[in-house]
């Protein structure tokens, strides 16, 4: 199709890319409606000393060394906060800013990674492997059955907990569930978006979606129409850029927030009674 | 009184004397009690209304109110029993609504048919029919395509309500749907709850309003973490009954009671003029 991806490597990312967009664009729906953006971004930063202990120790491998990070990340979060006197925003800000500083005295003095850290934080074009397509095809249909079965719990819970939770959506499960599946979706997509810039595929489009779109139905089918968008144009400009996938994937994500949100602010007529005042 | 024992077997002597023949309730609630941690907030409430009725459930803040509809809906502990007929259908407090979530009118309605199928099977026509022709009884049969967070406080509270019908529970139970909305709002409500009575359902309401639910309601609760009072308005509401639920709260005036307001975002409980 494009130049930019006639490179064997370019057709993994691409397809890797293309697999993770699905997930990430729908689950990216909840992350935002339920509130769950700084959760989402911190599993992923969250995971960077597995990565790192994952790249030192071959017979780990990074895949398994941030599956392990994210699911001690998400232990943590839940143990400390039942305690009452803590906010869940200061619990997660708390265990994020650990685990960053875990990764970086254990990159700097223990582990000796040929990786660049930029790979591990920004993602990486040639580092896809066959491994990391098939997990995104993996995850890929996972969470679309997971979706399917939870969807009306996830909309109902989502609009009124108060209601849907009597009314039998087993809120607390379907939570969890949701929270398992957005780490999953975190861990596959590292490879190729690094670990800070993970929100760029979960968090952007679906925000984006939200000032599009009204109906839930659509706003799914847009968040993975950006999120794939995103994918292609972020792989092809850092090619031709020379830049991380991670950054020119984000970067363009913000870049369409911006776009849509100027959009929405024309047509409310909010530009003209400014300029006229 | 503080009794921890919550044994359903032991059958209470002090029956409200309002009660009528067992088989006939729709709802019969005997000695519940519900504590958060130390606090309780509900103790060894009993009451039982027969099909068709509306009752009101009155008391200050943090009477257990809330509480109560909870316990009914089973979603916190309590001790005592709770016979329920059929399913219960439930309007939550509008502020526990999400406003940014991309839904409209008709879809928020057709939510109310998921209990019924089972959370599994997708809602069909024959769901998306009636949960139209819900929206229309409430008088936003124009409105379905709306964005939920697009409606005034009323509408909202409207179609809440229209979820609720979608349920078709027996019970149907809801926390202040009065509150803070529009007179015209809170005349389609009274209606809606009329016809289910009418048609033999049994209606649980809360209410920071003493003189609509006097007026609208067969039945009224008062209750103060325990029920202080259970009959017919005019036995309710009297001073010195009114007196013990809300204590200080309550202002006497030629022999007729007022409510001190209670709170800012409750609008204001009494007309002026007070009560019969």
């Amino acid at each position: 199709m494009f130049e930019p991806f006639s490179a064997p490597y370019m057709q993994s990312a691409l397809l890797a890319g293309l697999l993770i967009a699905v997930p990430c664009g729908l689950l990216g729906v909840w992350v935002v409606m339920r509130g769950l953006a700084f959760f989402s971004h911190a599993v992923g930063v969250a995971t960077f000393p597995g990565v790192v202990v994952g790249l030192a120790v071959p017979a780990i491998g990074p895949f398994a060394g941030s599956m392990a990070a994210a699911g001690a990340f998400g232990v943590a979060v839940s143990s400390v906060e039942t305690d009452h006197r803590l906010h869940g925003g200061a619990v997660t800000g708390l265990v994020l800013a650990t685990a960053m500083a875990v990764g970086a005295v254990l990159l700097t003095t223990v582990a000796r990674v040929s990786t660049p850290v930029e790979t591990v934080l920004f993602g990486s074009l040639l580092g896809i492997s066959d491994a990391d397509v098939a997990r995104c095809a993996i995850v890929a249909v996972t969470a679309l059955g997971a979706l399917a079965v939870l969807w009306t719990r996830l909309e109902a819970s989502t609009f009124d907990r108060a209601w849907a939770a009597p009314a039998g959506a087993r809120a607390s499960r379907t939570d969890g569930l949701l929270l398992i599946l957005i780490g999953f979706t975190v861990v596959t997509a590292l490879p190729a978006v690094g670990s800070l810039m993970v929100s760029g595929l979960l968090v952007i489009p679906a925000a984006t979606a939200r000032l599009l779109c009204e109906r839930l139905a659509t706003m799914s089918a847009c968040a993975v129409t950006l999120c794939a968008s995103e994918v292609v144009i972020g792989l092809a400009a850092a090619r031709e850029l020379d830049v991380a996938p991670g950054a020119s994937i984000a970067a363009l994500g913000g870049l369409g927030f911006a776009l849509a949100a100027a959009a929405g602010a024309v047509r409310s007529g909010w530009v003209r009674r400014t300029v006229a005042t | 009184m503080a009794s921890p024992s919550g044994s359903s077997g032991d059958p209470s002597p002090d029956q409200s004397e309002a009660s009528p023949d067992p088989p006939e309730a729709a709802l019969a609630v005997d000695r519940v009690s519900v504590a958060y941690g130390d606090r309780v907030a509900l103790e060894e409430v009993s009451f039982q209304l027969k099909g068709g009725t509306f009752a009101g459930v009155l008391g200050p803040n943090g009477a257990g109110k809330t509480t109560l509809l909870r316990a009914l809906l089973g979603t916190v502990p309590a001790t005592g029993t709770i016979a329920l007929r059929g399913r219960t259908a439930y309007v939550p407090q509008l502020t526990t609504v999400s406003e940014s979530f991309p839904v409209d009118a008709l879809g928020v309605v057709v939510m109310g048919r998921y209990p019924r199928l089972g959370w599994r099977r997708r809602p069909g026509p024959g769901d998306r029919r009636l949960a139209g022709e819900l929206l229309d009884q409430v008088g936003l049969g124009d409105r379905a395509r709306s964005p939920f967070g697009s409606l005034s406080g009323g509408q909202r509270q409207r179609v809440l309500v229209a979820r609720a019908l979608a349920q078709e529970g027996e019970v149907l139970l809801l926390d202040e749907p009065l509150t803070g909305i529009d007179a015209p709002s809170q005349a389609t409500i009274l209606r809606v709850i009329r016809a289910e009575c009418a048609a033999g359902r049994t209606v649980v309401m809360t209410t920071h309003d003493l003189a609509q639910a006097a007026r609208e309601c067969d039945r009224l609760l008062l209750l103060n973490r325990t029920l202080i009072a259970d009959g017919a308005a005019q036995e309710v509401l009297r001073a010195e009954v009114l007196g013990r639920a809300y204590e200080a709260e309550v202002l006497l005036l030629d022999g007729q009671a007022a409510l001190i307001d209670e709170g800012a975002h409750h609008h204001p409980p009494a007309k002026p003029g007070g009560l019969r």
